[in-house]
């Protein structure tokens, strides 16, 4: 076990009550097969939150906005903006906007849930060390299984996405390039460097491929570090000076889960804008610019 | 990988539950806030344009309306003005008729007037005569009265 913090507490009877930020969530309580972590019920919570504001929302959805509804319809727009951006295209970031806006949300309550005092309280449970304290809440992302979750169904939906844009042949070929290579045979008459450029190509398909995966791991390990650290860092401050020093850290951490949701959405949108941009028509459409351009 | 998975506690279960939870959020967000109000945005948007649309319009029409009225006034005025002249004209008309007329009259009456003082002061001159001669004869009646008194005495 990696030990991030360790805060030890004398109790009244002599015994000590260790806490330690682990790096993965502690489980609260276990049934036959499975074992609920304290980050799923962060997750649950977050979930719960989310259902009843939409449900607010929803009931009192107006031509004429109230609080809630004024302040929805500005972060959406906002967004959308934000994504039009990224897309370059309205159609494109009208299917990919709900995905990235869920993601958005989910990340950023279970960041600041997080974040929450009520983390203090917990069970205590006998470990080989003696006392343990175990949180019922830690931040949902400060579990590297949410993050994961996350990013397989980034990465797994960007591809499908793609799938749906393109076309399925196109996409098998960006990873198995076997278009790269039927044109060894089909253009060697032309271009004899085809025979060295073809492999090439076939090749960084296949690095293609690896980078999916990649991408899987740049995601939910850049999400999971900052939150994780966040975490440590307030335990930290808590322990040199608890209730006082922790409280810009907060404020920073607020902002960090901001920020690293926004990281995360904005990054989904980039691979499923990619994924859904056919590259060889893009470079055929560069070409004939480029032909345009030379004839006049 | 193994100490990987073992150091993260990386669980496909865990994974699975956290994958649902997600879905939960994006169908419960999608259903219940992104649909209906994106639904309500695209309704107001489309109101705005079509008020910007109709305001264009509108003004339009009314920038047509203010030249029709400026149209309108000029040539009114003019008919008005016409219409001003012809009267006086027709006043001036009428009033020198209206004089010419009393003025007619005027002569008419008192030649009348003038005959008919003229009957009156003949008839009054007649009535005048006869009086006269009556008292005359009346006089002349009496002195011959006396004068037969006298003899007879």
């Amino acid at each position: 076990m990696i030990e991030a913090k360790e805060i030890n507490v004398n109790t009244e009877t002599g015994g000590e009550i260790s806490y330690e930020t682990t790096l993965f969530a502690e489980p609260v309580f276990h049934t036959n097969n499975f074992t609920f972590t304290n980050a799923l019920v962060t997750s649950w919570l977050a979930v719960l939150i989310i259902i009843i504001l939409a449900v607010i929302l929803r009931k009192k959805l107006k031509e004429v906005p109230n609080v809630l509804q004024n302040v929805f319809e500005i972060v959406v727009e906002g967004a959308l903006d934000l994504c039009d951006q990224v897309t370059n295209n309205r159609s494109l970031s009208v299917i990919v906007f709900p995905i990235a806006i869920s993601v958005f949300f989910f990340i950023l309550i279970n960041n600041w849930l997080g974040l929450l005092p009520i983390g203090g309280l917990g069970l205590l449970e006998k470990g080989e060390h003696g006392l343990a304290f175990i949180p019922f809440l830690r931040g949902g992302t400060a579990d590297v299984n949410t993050t994961i979750a996350l990013a397989i169904m980034a990465v797994i939906g960007a591809n499908l996405f793609g799938i749906f844009s393109i076309g399925i042949w196109k996409i098998f070929n960006k990873y198995v390039n076997l278009k790269a290579l039927g044109q060894i045979f089909t253009k060697i008459k032309k271009d004899k460097t085809i025979i060295i450029v073809a492999p090439i190509t076939f090749f960084v398909g296949l690095l293609e491929l690896v980078g999916e995966f990649a991408k899987i791991a740049s995601l939910s390990f850049r999400l999971f570090g900052n939150v994780f650290a966040g975490e440590v860092l307030l335990a930290s401050m808590a322990a040199i000076f608890a209730y006082i020093l922790p409280i810009p850290f907060v404020f920073l951490e607020i902002l960090v889960g901001v920020i690293q949701a926004l990281i995360f959405s904005m990054l989904l949108v980039v691979y499923f804008t990619i994924s859904a941009t056919d590259h060889d028509a893009h470079d055929e459409h560069e070409k004939h610019e480029e032909n345009v351009v030379v004839s006049v | 990988m193994d100490s990987i998975i073992s150091t993260f506690h990386i669980d496909w279960k865990i994974i699975i539950a956290q994958a649902i939870n997600f879905i939960i959020v994006f169908v419960v967000l999608y259903m219940f806030a992104l649909k209906p109000l994106g639904k309500l945005m695209a309704e107001r948007t489309e109101k705005i344009k079509k008020g910007l649309i109709d305001s264009k319009k509108a003004n339009g029409l009314l920038e047509k309306a203010g030249e029709e009225y400026k149209e309108n006034t000029i040539k009114l005025r003019k008919i008005s003005a016409d219409a001003q002249k012809e009267l006086q004209k027709d006043l001036e008309k009428l009033k020198i008729e209206n004089l010419e007329r009393i003025k007619k009259d005027n002569d008419e009456w008192n030649k009348k007037r003038i005959i008919q003082m003229e009957i009156d002061k003949k008839a009054i001159v007649e009535s005048a005569r006869k009086e006269i001669v009556d008292i005359a004869m009346k006089a002349t009646e009496k002195i011959l009265g006396s004068k037969k008194d006298l003899n007879n005495l």
